[in-house]
């Protein structure tokens, strides 16, 4: 147990804030949630901004957008503690790598570690950015039960047949690419019976409809697929290995989630003490205990995080990371209503003109809803942790 | 004490609860919240006789305000409601509908000297503004014409219920009201904004256990995972208890019970954070689909939270309580 960085992980970290303060654009440092990043156009329907999509592609032409891998993949062969180093740093500026993470972070790795030679060959352009890629895995359906998928893909010879339905999938209505997860097989147990297809958007027969979040802003959409022919080069590892590749793609989302998700803490709990004192709440001992007590529960769940990193650096399980997701949205949601409240009667003004922080918190509320229901509820996560982590028998 | 409602009351209750289904459903809210005006069209067809609660018992006023939460009503009604009750305390006729001007920046209703007024709800589509000024001891009242006054909205999370500042400085004084008159409308407007909170948990709380129930997920009912149904328990004692003190404050202010002003504070912080924890477990429950924008959960949870910081918010009903508990 050590405290310290070695001298090599240091000059790897001045590296790389020298490269962020040379490179980044203003735009790079979100005043709201860095998960919560959206940018629209007049109609409400999600854009991606010019200075995201050079911002990624510097990134990855300087080895800055995956530092694990090698620089053909947008990296530099980087160590775990590098990239731990690497994602703090961005995250602490509240600095997205790139405004859709499904290409960087679920397709393009699936791809690399589930696909065929041609399907790694689409890995480096959707974590450039250059393809813009979407997940085709919820449906009305399948939320939490996410091997209940009924899209059904029929083997008619050299290609699949597709009819079925997606829901909530971020980005669809600017993808050119999904990774899309189907019923090959009605007649095993539901496991088995999926597979992973490569499906471009532009074939015919699939239609988008932006959906709104509750923000009034379309970030993702329901897909339907009415005889959508895919040519059978496009299935990703074998008939059958859907709910593999799902599993692989969930861990990719997740792997360093957990540090968003205590740098978005850490912000909030920063920006709040910056508040009260300039509302000259700061002698009044309610409020600075009730701080006290939720900035210990931050730093808290950072350690946890390290140590968890660390053994899963040292190839070892790390059960701490099961208990991250559910603790740090929690969390966010707790610090952000304190910092409504704190506001007294304005907790609920939206306006950004009289608004604290031009409203950041209010927009902040409505983004953090989200985090305890994508990518896994709160209830689902407490389940696998229950099971997993507890070892206490499946329950109903 | 007698906690069932007389035959009138449920009279009340259950015409108002027809009205609102009839007249103000989902789909109504989505176009209101797109096309303001019509939910004027609301008020002038359908609302503005039941102006007249402002001098009903308190306990009938609490239960029409409560289906209007229920139905997440938008529009004039409400501000006019609570003008209602001040000009019926003190005198006063009103013409049709009507805002209270009187908050300051820290949204309590404690009369002041700022010539701005804020969190004035619903000021644009309103024909009169009461302005009340002075301080709580010595209350002032001046009833104006809406244009006689300068107007800008700001922006807060319920766009179904718009709030302004309000600049008074063109308005002549006004005239001297009797201080407990004031304190007795000021009470009543409690128990109407209590009980609508009280409207909009339940309807979140409803509207998530039918979904509980018919959402089916690993083969089940949601409702049946226990994580789940505890969650909904848990919101439910909130809103329960809630809902039975804003009763009592209703019931205390129709007897003029000495308790009513501890009651009325107690009520109005209690709805407004059930309101909250009806919203959060709400939107949980529902996962994904009460995220979208189209579904309209939002709409509740919005008028949930908006709720609680009107007329000031639970830590400041929670101050007001502290200090008749210590300092009287
Ligand atoms: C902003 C956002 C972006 C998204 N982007 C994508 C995307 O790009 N691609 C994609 O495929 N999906 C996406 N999703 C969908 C997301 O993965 C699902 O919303 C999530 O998995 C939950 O599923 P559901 O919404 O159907 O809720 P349900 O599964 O219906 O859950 C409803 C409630 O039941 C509870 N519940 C369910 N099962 C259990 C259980 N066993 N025990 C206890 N409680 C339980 C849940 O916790 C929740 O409270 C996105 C969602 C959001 C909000």
């Amino acid at each position: 147990m050590k405290l310290s960085f070695s001298a090599e992980d240091e000059a790897f970290r001045e590296e790389l804030i020298a490269f962020i303060e040379a490179n980044c654009p203003a735009a790079g440092y979100s005043s709201g949630d860095f998960i919560g990043t959206e940018v629209s156009d007049g109609d409400g329907i999600m854009v991606i901004p010019d200075w995201a999509r050079e911002w990624q592609a510097a990134l990855f032409d300087n080895g800055w957008m995956i530092p694990a891998y090698g620089p053909e993949l947008g990296g530099r062969n980087a160590t775990p503690t590098q990239t731990l180093i690497y994602l703090e740093e961005l995250a602490s500026r509240g600095i997205p790598r790139s405004v859709h993470f499904v290409g960087y972070a679920i397709a393009g790795p699936s791809l690399l570690e589930f696909g065929n030679p041609d399907q790694r060959a689409l890995a480096p352009a959707a974590i450039r950015g250059d393809t813009v890629w979407c997940a085709g895995m919820s449906e009305p359906g399948a939320g939490s039960d996410l091997a209940n998928i009924s899209t059904r893909a029929v083997d008619e010879g050299d290609h699949f047949k597709v009819n079925g339905q997606k829901v909530w999938t971020s980005y669809a209505m600017l993808a050119s690419k999904c990774l899309c997860y189907v019923r090959t097989d009605p007649d095993v147990p539901k496991h088995r019976g999926i597979s992973a297809l490569i499906i471009d958007m532009d074939t015919p027969g699939i239609e988008v409809r932006p959906l709104r979040h509750i923000t009034g802003q379309a970030e993702f959409a329901e897909v339907f697929f009415t005889d959508v022919l895919v040519p059978k080069r496009n299935l990703v590892g074998e008939q059958g290995d859907g709910w593999r590749i799902t599993m692989g793609a969930l861990a990719h989302e997740r792997g360093g989630l957990w540090v968003e998700g205590v740098a978005g803490c850490q912000r909030s709990i920063d920006d709040i003490l910056t508040m009260i004192k300039s509302r000259g709440r700061d002698q009044d001992k309610v409020v600075r205990r009730r701080v006290a007590e939720l900035y210990s529960q931050v730093r808290g769940l950072r350690a946890l995080g390290y140590k968890g990193f660390a053994s899963f650096a040292q190839g070892t399980s790390a059960p701490e990371h099961s208990f991250m997701k559910v603790a740090t949205s929690e969390l966010h949601q707790t610090l952000i209503e304190l910092a409504m409240d704190l506001q007294g009667a304005g907790l609920a003004v939206t306006d950004r003109a009289v608004a604290e922080s031009k409203g950041r918190w209010q927009q902040s509320f409505f983004t953090g809803l989200a985090a305890t229901i994508g990518g896994g509820t709160s209830e689902v996560q407490r389940n696998v942790i229950a099971q997993r982590v507890l070892g206490l028998p499946r329950g109903r | 004490m007698d906690f069932t409602l007389s035959d009138e009351q449920e009279m009340v209750r259950d015409t108002a609860r027809e009205l609102f289904t009839k007249e103000c459903t989902i789909d109504f809210v989505r176009s209101a919240w797109k096309q303001p005006t019509l939910a004027v069209g609301l008020f002038d067809r359908h609302l503005s006789d039941w102006l007249e609660l402002a001098s009903a018992d308190a306990v009938d006023l609490m239960l029409f305000a409560l289906e209007h939460g229920r139905a997440i009503a938008p529009g004039p009604f409400f501000a006019s409601l609570l003008a209602a009750q001040v000009a019926s305390a003190t005198g006063r006729d009103l013409s049709g509908s009507a805002s209270v001007a009187v908050s300051g920046s820290d949204g309590t209703w404690t009369p002041n000297e700022d010539a701005t007024k804020h969190f004035v709800p619903s000021a644009a589509d309103v024909d009169e503004i009461l302005v009340v000024s002075g301080s709580p001891d010595a209350p002032r009242l001046a009833l104006v014409a809406q244009a006689e006054v300068a107007l800008t909205e700001v922006e807060q999370m319920d766009r179904l219920r718009c709030q302004y500042r309000v600049d008074t400085s063109g308005v002549a004084a006004g005239e001297s009201i009797d201080p407990a008159a004031w304190r007795h409308a000021l009470e009543r407007s409690l128990v109407a904004c209590s009980a609508e909170l009280i409207g909009v948990g339940r309807w979140l709380l409803d509207a998530s256990v039918d979904y509980a129930k018919e959402r089916v997920q690993f083969d089940r009912p949601i409702g049946s995972f226990q994580g789940l149904q505890w969650m909904l328990v848990d919101a439910a004692l909130e809103l329960e208890r809630a809902a039975a003190a804003v009763s009592y404050a209703a019931m205390c202010i129709d007897a003029d019970d000495s308790d009513r002003h501890r009651a009325v504070h107690g009520a109005k912080a209690e709805a407004g954070l059930a309101a909250r924890a009806c919203a959060r477990t709400g939107m949980q429950v529902h996962g994904g689909i009460g995220y979208t924008f189209e579904h309209g959960l939002h709409y509740w949870l919005r008028r949930a939270y908006a709720g609680d910081a009107f007329m000031g918010p639970s830590s400041h009903h929670h101050d007001c309580l502290a200090e008749l508990l210590f300092d009287t």
